[in-house]
């Protein structure tokens, strides 16, 4: 890890652990906004993370992004983190000038009718915003527009950790105005996405790991930790070997980013992230037992994101499809020689 | 809980050229004299192994001194798995190069160096692992084979079993009791180099149900085995097993043993116009051998260090063994064909034979249970 990913973590970490004291997530699950930890979050400076030097960035781009996002994903932080970094960096791409407000990503696929009501289902924090970056694909040109969150219609909705993922309704003539995101392709976009929330799942399953081999060490049973009984040790081990293998999907995902290989090893990152979290929490919830399934107990807050995680940004059937075709389609016949450029 | 590392590694140049020459070397050598490419690497043809040597590919981490490459655990990394890639039989050297000469690096002595570890290099030594017996498998410190001390050396006498390629090997690392067994059962157990020419030795076959002459029972009567063949120190035996067992459990053998078999599907449901159906469960694969790889070559590259991350190895042979069960497993699902025995079976022999040869995977090695155990002490469990 560099020297500035080092100091990313001491530093995130330092916030992040403050957080977990607050009553942040019952507030946020009741539909309110974090204000105390957003601010907190802003005044480290953290917003601009994935901005170029130039732009007002640190520089560090979305590989130092992406040790915010795992660490945020360990603390289960309440906050819009991968969608605020994105949505600025997009912004500040497309020329917008970007201050120190709530941006969220709404990526449109499909093709628009003019002038008529388009629904975007399920845009992370869109209630919380006060600007949507609406990103779409226009002959064969990606476009952004930057429409702010009063002129759109809300209905709020949420995932399974009680996220807010709100159904944004537009008129596609507000959609007119738009910036052309030069040199960045709406794919690029769609797999950076998932790239930040496979981080946020690989600290997510880390912590996982930990609380759940703590609380085996701890439970005794039968005049014993019932870490010590051989069925619980083989699903344990399951469990590590999963996270272990997601952290590294992770890393070496962002090891490639700007190579050619980009996307296929994101693919692989959030399908190895997505196979391990539904693992992850069946063995967590079955070794902690009852104690596990209440809302007291932290174990739900990883848990029900890795849930919720595993299906946002394309799940491990999607994912694994288009890399799927894409070995179907490799000219050279060759899947090996296709594998093997990926660490060359 | 100890943390599983696994860093990945972008290997550069010098191993991107080294992967272009095995190639190449692989395109002109011509047809492998087997007709069973599934889990290659259990399959010996001595002659192979030899071009092999000539190439310089066998001891390539080694010191030049013993006629090695002083090559990085990268590039040797590279080159094992372009051999197993290409369903290439390795398995005459294959122990020798990944574990028997490393050990004899570590805990050796400078003769046994000196006079073993040119002869691996040149592909005209070839080692079998003597470890399990009739009634020691996953609890080896159990072991009843004893080497009795006697003038200038050791008098073995018991049997081993399950001992791959024994009838094809020159020498047996043979783990034996050389003190009676104590409160600390791992005491008291040696390494010994034991000749198989030797006199009091016998070989027997055991058929797989693959139908393969691969495995063996040996048994020891009155054999000697002078001072000189003991590998480190006396009674010190269970310690050097281990550290043995970074070198046995993480390389790209553990997770290509089928991998033949997904190139040939994609092939087959390319040909049969089935891919849109297959294109989840291929990318699903697909992403798991990508993850296994980086793990792998992470662990190749501790090894460089200096490092034996015996932990690491398990996790990727665990998840490595399973990812090559699995596969025949699903692609049995999405291929249009019944898997055939017979010789020119295509993509029907490949899936017969990988079915067949699946269960011994997880077993060689260390079975499932028991690396599951191991990692499970790394987290603190045990
Ligand atoms: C193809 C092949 C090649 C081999 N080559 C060699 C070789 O060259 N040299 C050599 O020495 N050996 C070799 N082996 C032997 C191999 O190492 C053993 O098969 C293996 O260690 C398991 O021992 P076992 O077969 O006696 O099974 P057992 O130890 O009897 O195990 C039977 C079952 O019980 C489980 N079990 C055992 N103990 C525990 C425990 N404590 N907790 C939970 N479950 C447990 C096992 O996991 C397994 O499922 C080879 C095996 C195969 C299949």
């Amino acid at each position: 890890m560099s020297e500035l990913a080092q100091l990313i973590e001491q530093s995130a970490t330092r916030l992040f652990e403050d957080f977990s004291d607050s009553n942040a997530h019952e507030l946020m699950e009741a539909g309110q906004f974090p204000e105390t930890l957003w601010s907190d979050f802003l005044a480290d400076g953290w917003l601009t993370t994935l901005l170029s030097e130039s732009d007002g960035g640190s520089g560090l781009g979305l590989a130092g992004g992406c040790v915010l996002m795992r660490l945020a994903g360990y603390y289960s932080v309440p906050l819009p983190v991968l969608e605020s970094l994105m949505a600025v960096y997009l912004a500040a791409e497309s020329g917008f000038t970007v201050n120190d407000e709530l941006l969220v990503p709404a990526i449109i696929s499909e093709p628009l009718k003019a002038d008529s009501e388009y629904t975007i289902r399920g845009v992370p924090w869109a209630r919380h915003a006060s600007s949507l970056l609406v990103i779409l694909s226009s002959n064969n040109e990606t476009r952004v527009s930057m429409l702010s969150c009063q002129s759109v219609t809300i209905v709020e909705g949420q995932n399974m950790a009680g996220e807010a993922r709100d159904d944004v309704t537009i008129n596609t003539t507000q959609l007119n105005d738009s910036q052309s995101l030069s040199g960045i392709d709406i794919e690029q976009v769609k797999s950076w996405l998932a790239l930040g929330r496979a981080a946020q799942m690989a600290g997510s399953l880390q912590r996982v790991l930990e609380m759940t081999v703590e609380y085996a060490n701890d439970r005794s049973q039968f005049g014993r930790a019932i870490g010590k009984f051989q069925a619980v040790q083989q699903q344990m081990a399951v469990l590590a070997e999963m996270t272990s293998a997601s952290i590294c999907a992770v890393d070496a995902a962002i090891d490639h980013l700007a190579s050619e290989q980009e996307w296929e090893l994101i693919a692989c990152a959030k399908i190895t992230t997505g196979e391990s979290a539904g693992y992850a929490a069946k063995t967590a919830h079955a070794v902690h037992a009852a104690i596990g399934f209440t809302q007291e107990y932290p174990l739900q807050l990883n848990t029900r994101r890795l849930w919720s995680w595993r299906d946002e940004y394309g799940n491990e059937a999607q994912w694994s499809a288009k890399l799927g075709k894409h070995c179907f389609q490799l000219e050279t016949d060759n899947l090996w020689s296709w594998l093997t450029t990926q660490t060359s | 809980m100890k943390k599983l590392y696994f860093t990945p590694v972008i290997t550069g140049e010098k191993e991107a050229a080294l992967r272009a020459e095995v190639r190449s070397f692989l395109d002109h050598y011509g047809a492998f004299n087997v007709s069973n490419i599934i889990d290659s690497w259990s399959i010996c043809d001595p002659e192979l192994s030899r071009a092999l040597a000539e190439k310089g590919w066998l001891g390539m981490t080694w010191p030049t001194e013993y006629g090695g490459g002083s090559r990085s655990y990268l590039e040797r990394y590279v080159v094992i798995e372009e051999l197993l890639a290409a369903g290439a039989p390795v398995g005459a050297h294959w122990v020798a190069d990944r574990q028997s000469g490393p050990l004899l690096l570590r805990f050796g002595s400078e003769e046994q160096r000196q006079y073993f570890l040119p002869k691996i290099v040149r592909g005209e030594c070839f080692f079998a692992i003597g470890m399990s017996e009739p009634n020691s498998g996953s609890d080896l410190a159990s072991i009843k084979t004893r080497a009795e001390k006697v003038d200038g050396g050791w008098l073995i006498n018991g049997s081993k079993i399950w001992t791959s390629w024994a009838h094809v090997c020159h020498q047996m690392i043979t783990l034996c009791r050389t003190a009676p067994p104590s409160d600390n059962r791992h005491a008291g157990m040696s390494q010994l180099i034991v000749d198989l020419s030797q006199k009091g030795i016998t070989v027997r076959p055991i058929i797989t149900l693959a139908g393969e002459a691969h495995f063996n029972e040996i048994f020891f009567d009155d054999v000697f085995v002078p001072d000189n063949r003991v590998v480190g120190q006396v009674n010190e035996g269970w310690s050097q097993v281990v550290a043995e067992l970074a070198f046995e459990r993480s390389g790209p053998e553990r997770f290509l043993s089928s991998y033949q078999l997904l190139e040939a599907a994609i092939k087959e449901l390319r040909e049969t116009n089935l891919m849109q159906q297959a294109e989840p469960i291929i990318g699903k694969f697909v992403a798991r051998l990508m993850v296994l790889r980086q793990m792998s070559l992470s662990v190749a590259n501790q090894l460089q260090e200096g490092k034996l991350p015996i932990n690491e190895a398990s996790v990727v042979k665990d998840l490595g063994t399973s990812f090559e069960q699995e596969l025949p497993e699903a692609m049995r699902l999405i291929l249009a064909t019944e898997p055939r025995s017979s010789a020119n079976g295509g993509v029907a022999r490949l899936l017969s034979d990988s079915i067949l040869k699946a269960p011994s995977f997880s077993l060689r090695g260390g079975t499932r249970e028991i690396l599951r155990g191991i990692i499970a002490r790394g987290l603190g469990l045990r």
